[in-house]
């Protein structure tokens, strides 16, 4: 049976006056309603929850004198929670970048390097060669079109009018795909 | 998931193993020792560094001396019911935040009506009285061990909105300490008041807003 507002506030009042069995009560009440807080804001970050549970119980632990018993208990219980997952954001968000620098120079920039390299390469697959081999040279490896038409074999204009065809057609399978 | 399941009853055993009762009106007693302690230092520093003015069984007989006393105890008591109120978690939105302008208007209210009865040519030294250079800096120097104290106590307090009960302990330190500034301060003009006491007031709830987001962090 969940239990109600008026009797969380009951047992935070026994446990103001320092009835620590009502205390310990509430407490074990509360874990897993903030559990069930935090979850909802922070899916799949369930180290960081537990931390953060124990954080806030520790926290209002030691500020209990700020809650005031003609006002709601839950309101007071949220407002500390909220505070804390806020404060959780904004130390991680000001440490991992650099906590985590080398992993997302390295291995996340080297995977998803690779991941656009496999799609460009089954994409351009799937249009004419001649087209294909124009978009890479001019598009991909970055040459100019007198370049590539000198690399590829080609006309000048040949080179433009295959780029911009493959493209075109590049473009519509992918609409086609996102469909 | 078992693991800290057993961590977090761990916690909750120690926790409410060694509760003690905690006082009636807690952030409010605690906010009062500070600004008790703060003000102590304060009163000092104006006896013995400033000195307390020597006519102040006669000035006290003035309603100059009473508007100056007013308008910064009543901005200091309004700054005081928001700072207790931020002391809090759940604070919710802070309407009455407005209140402040109250003393501010009766005292522009009362410096227009010094400028009415005034001739024009006096109204720079009015103005500027005797003190201006002084004054503001004079408060705000004041004010600093008041704003420590009530910093002190709300570090143990659970504020949320950080700039902003540093803003308004800032307000509280500087409106009490240009109230006790009165014991020292001869100036009579409600614009020189408004000016140069505000001024300074001002400065220090600046330096509380500043100040707030790094010292009150929990």
């Amino acid at each position: 049976m969940r239990t109600g507002e008026s009797e969380l506030r009951d047992w935070m009042i026994l446990a103001l006056n320092g009835d620590a069995k009502a205390y310990a009560r509430l407490l074990e009440a509360l874990v897993p309603r903030l559990r069930a807080f935090f979850r909802r804001r922070m899916a799949g970050q369930d180290d960081d929850i537990e931390d953060l549970l124990q954080e806030t119980l520790i926290a209002l632990h030691t500020r209990r004198m700020t809650y005031d018993p003609t006002r709601s208990f839950t309101g007071w219980l949220y407002a500390i929670a909220r505070y804390k997952m806020i404060d959780h954001f904004r130390r991680r968000g000001r440490t991992v970048p650099i906590e985590g620098l080398e992993d997302s120079f390295s291995i996340d920039s080297f995977e998803d390097e690779v991941g656009a390299g496999l799609d460009t390469d089954a994409l351009l697959a799937t249009i004419p060669d001649k087209q294909a081999r124009a978009i890479r040279a001019t598009r991909i490896d970055g040459l100019s079109t007198a370049e590539a038409a000198r690399r590829e074999g080609m006309g000048e204009s040949d080179v433009k009018v295959s780029t911009h065809r493959g493209l075109k057609a590049l473009a519509a399978r992918v609409r086609e795909a996102m469909k | 998931m078992s693991r800290d399941k057993v961590s977090c009853d761990h916690l909750v055993a120690a926790l409410s193993a060694n509760l003690c009762a905690v006082p009636r009106h807690g952030p409010a007693r605690r906010l009062v020792i500070g600004l008790v302690i703060g003000g102590a230092v304060t009163l000092a520093a104006l006896a013995l560094g400033l000195g307390i003015r020597r006519d102040l069984a006669d000035a006290m007989q003035s309603s100059g001396f009473w508007m100056k006393a007013l308008y910064a105890a009543t901005l200091a008591m309004f700054a005081c019911a928001a700072t207790l109120r931020l002391a809090r978690p759940d604070c919710g939105r802070m309407r009455g935040l407005w209140a402040m302008a109250v003393p501010i208007a009766l005292l522009a209210l009362a410096a227009l009506l010094e400028l009415a009865r005034t001739p024009g040519s006096q109204w720079l030294t009015m103005w500027l009285g005797h003190s201006w250079k002084v004054c503001a800096a004079n408060v705000f120097l004041l004010a600093l061990p008041i704003l420590a104290g009530l910093l002190w106590a709300l570090r143990r307090l659970a504020p949320t909105r950080l700039r902003l009960a540093g803003a308004t302990a800032g307000l509280a330190a500087g409106a009490w300490a240009a109230c006790l500034y009165c014991l020292h301060c001869s100036e009579t003009s409600a614009l020189f008041v408004l000016t140069w006491y505000s001024l300074g007031i001002v400065l220090v709830a600046g330096l509380g807003a500043l100040l707030g987001p790094r010292v009150l962090r929990w």
